[in-house]
């Protein structure tokens, strides 16, 4: 992608909660219409790096650019232009959901939002005026969704998008956030789910005590970190046993035998994953 | 400028929304303006000025009447006493102990007036009820003595000379606050706190559920987000203040004046407010938070029940101002001129305990 492309910029970020360091030089850039997943286990940093991105914190050192615009002198302005869905549904219960996201909007200095095509959109068209407090917790997760996007943001953040949310629920805030994605946003995702950030992420970072460890395509993480593996079932003496036999030079011989011996029912071909990943750096990490 | 204005409103509109369907609030709202408003009228507008007393004089009624009704009794009523007079002891003894119309007794016993005439020593028994005024016991002996010394027609040892009585500030003499006027302070400034509550529920709230890191997330700003919280909580307890001072009279006189009063009261319970609300945690912290800090504001409304001077460390407490202006104005009929000292103060505190709420506030909404 062309460098003026690139909707947020991170260079050498730092924070420090007294004496504990969260955020340790973290630098990346995330294109228009690009989706990153930023990745780790808790306390690894991703909070702090997020809340310094979205104008919450102020870095103790590094600098965040955001469309073209320093955070440091125009925070405002960028607020104007991102979108956040937090991690807890931190909604008004008393308001419907339809108040939350005017009252929101007019705080973008927005009036003719159109509130209920944003509602629509998140599934809750039949449920706007109704008070949050009766809300399920999938709805509120929704309705956080919609609040996010009530500015058309050109950088979205979103903090566990689809926790809580049943399957179909989950599936079309994931459509949503394509379709964001697509009309040019760039996205920035923190999940723990690996699969969703396997099938949204165009790039994966993972951060582990306050440090990037990897940034790269979720596939080319998988190849170069991961471990692909083949699941081998066999009847021997008349029970099934099943084998894991791992892709690399010594695997390749089991593999060959297991293969070649009688009672063979099925071969499997697994590839790693992110979750895989993950568990690679965390682990690491945490040595 | 309009982006503020907007931000402000848009906030103030919120909040009012949710203070007006929180049913907590709307109805602690409405019964504490109620209660204290009804609580005010039924509370006695008179002050029963003579303490009653019985005698019991045996075998001299006429004598008495004669001798003290004439002089003696006049004097004591004007001091402050209503005497009864009773046929027996028995009478004036069951008289005391019921309590309902006697205070206290004097029981003289048989041959005293010849006894007090003669010189001779003899005893009087002073009958008090359990309620009466503990000054009335030395009051009552020495009314004995003055008694037995006018019987027997002895001068006292000493000339007194005459007095010149000169009363410093308002002259109460026949017009005694009454127990309505010394509560009206106290009720307003319990509005007030009230209000302190509510608005420090509203901000933790905003803190606990993390609404206010949502709004901060939007181009709003921490400033604008604390003026909202401010001037909505300092509207909030101005008009109810004005309503509970409506209803107890308060505004009779000098409305202009108890109103600026009640303005610099919002604005000092609203520092409160803020400073209680920062605390952010669940509601049995925000009420502890607010009792610590309504229990030595509410200390100057409760001194006003008590009269004499007001000792020096209530007077340096934040709320000693707007008792004294209240007080002033509805009970002494002070006028601008003599409460400017007072409003000045309550400014002063006002503003500085605003300052303390919006700043620990700032902290604590940034650190969320």
């Amino acid at each position: 992608m062309a460098t003026n492309d690139v909707a947020l910029r991170a260079d050498d970020l730092r924070f420090s909660y007294g004496q504990r360091r969260a955020v340790d030089g973290v630098s990346f850039a995330v294109h228009r219409g690009e989706t990153l997943g930023l990745l780790g286990p808790n306390g690894a940093g991703k909070s702090t790096t997020i809340k310094m991105l979205i104008g919450l914190l102020t870095p103790d050192d590094g600098s965040i650019e955001v469309l073209g615009m320093d955070m440091a002198s125009r925070r405002t302005d960028i607020q104007g232009r991102v979108g956040v869905v937090f991690e807890e549904k931190n909604l008004y219960p008393n308001l419907s959901g339809r108040e939350n996201l005017a009252f929101f909007a007019r705080l973008f200095g927005l009036r003719d939002v159109d509130l209920d095509g944003l509602l629509a959109r998140v599934g809750l068209a039949d449920r706007g005026r109704d008070r949050v407090s009766g809300y399920s917790k999938g709805m509120r997760q929704r309705l956080t969704v919609a609040r996010a996007l009530v500015n058309r943001p050109d950088v979205l953040f979103l903090d566990e998008p689809t926790d809580g949310l049943d399957p179909v629920s989950a599936r079309s805030i994931r459509a949503l956030i394509r379709e964001e994605a697509g009309r040019g946003a760039a996205v920035v995702l923190t999940t723990h789910d690996m699969h969703e950030a396997d099938a949204l992420s165009d790039r994966v970072a993972f951060i582990n005590d306050g440090r990037i460890l990897a940034l790269d395509a979720p596939e080319q993480l998988k190849l170069s970190h991961g471990q692909p593996t083949v699941r081998v079932r066999r009847r021997v003496n008349g029970a099934v046993e099943e084998s894991v036999v791992t892709v690399d030079a010594g695997g390749a011989e089991q593999l060959s035998a297991l293969v070649g011996a009688e009672g063979l029912l099925t071969v499997h071909t697994e590839e790693a994953t992110l979750e895989d990943v993950f568990v690679h750096f965390a682990g690491r990490g945490l040595e | 400028m309009g982006r503020t204005l907007s931000a402000v409103t848009a906030i103030i509109g919120k909040d009012l929304r949710l203070f007006g369907r929180d049913r907590f609030y709307v109805l602690i709202t409405v019964l504490g303006l109620g209660m204290f408003g009804g609580l005010f009228w039924l509370l006695p507008a008179d002050v029963e000025e003579d303490i009653p007393i019985g005698i019991h004089l045996p075998g001299a009624e006429a004598l008495f009447e004669a001798e003290l009704g004439a002089r003696g009794l006049d004097e004591a009523t004007q001091e402050g006493l209503a005497v009864d007079l009773f046929a027996s002891a028995s009478q004036l003894e069951e008289a005391v102990a019921l309590g309902d119309t006697l205070h206290a007794g004097l029981d003289f016993p048989e041959g005293f007036l010849e006894a007090a005439a003669a010189g001779q020593p003899t005893t009087v028994r002073v009958l008090l009820a359990g309620d009466a005024p503990h000054a009335l016991r030395p009051a009552l002996t020495a009314a004995v003595r003055e008694i037995a010394a006018t019987l027997g027609g002895d001068q006292p040892p000493v000339t007194l000379p005459d007095l010149d009585e000169m009363v410093v500030g308002t002259d109460r003499a026949g017009d005694p606050v009454s127990l309505r006027e010394q509560m009206r302070p106290l009720l307003v400034f319990l509005v007030l706190l009230m209000e302190m509550f509510a608005l420090a529920s509203l901000v933790a709230v905003e803190i606990a559920q993390r609404t206010a890191t949502a709004v901060l997330a939007t181009p709003t700003r921490v400033g604008q987000l604390l003026a909202a919280k401010a001037l909505l909580g300092t509207a909030l307890a101005f008009g109810q203040g004005l309503v509970i001072a409506a209803v107890t009279g308060a505004l009779a006189q000098a409305p202009g004046l108890v109103a600026a009063a009640l303005l610099l009261g919002a604005v000092l319970v609203t520092g409160f407010g803020l400073l209680a609300g920062a605390t952010g945690q669940d509601f049995v912290a925000i009420v502890f938070w607010s009792m610590l800090l309504f229990v030595p504001l509410a200390i100057p409304a409760f001194a006003v029940l008590f009269p004499g001077s007001t000792a020096l460390w209530i007077q340096a407490l934040p709320s000693h101002g707007f008792v004294e202006v209240l007080v002033g104005t509805t009970i002494d009929g002070e006028g601008w001129a003599q409460a400017w000292p007072n409003l000045a103060l309550l400014a002063a505190w006002g503003v500085a305990a605003f300052a303390a709420g919006t700043a620990v506030l700032a902290g604590r909404i940034r650190r969320a």
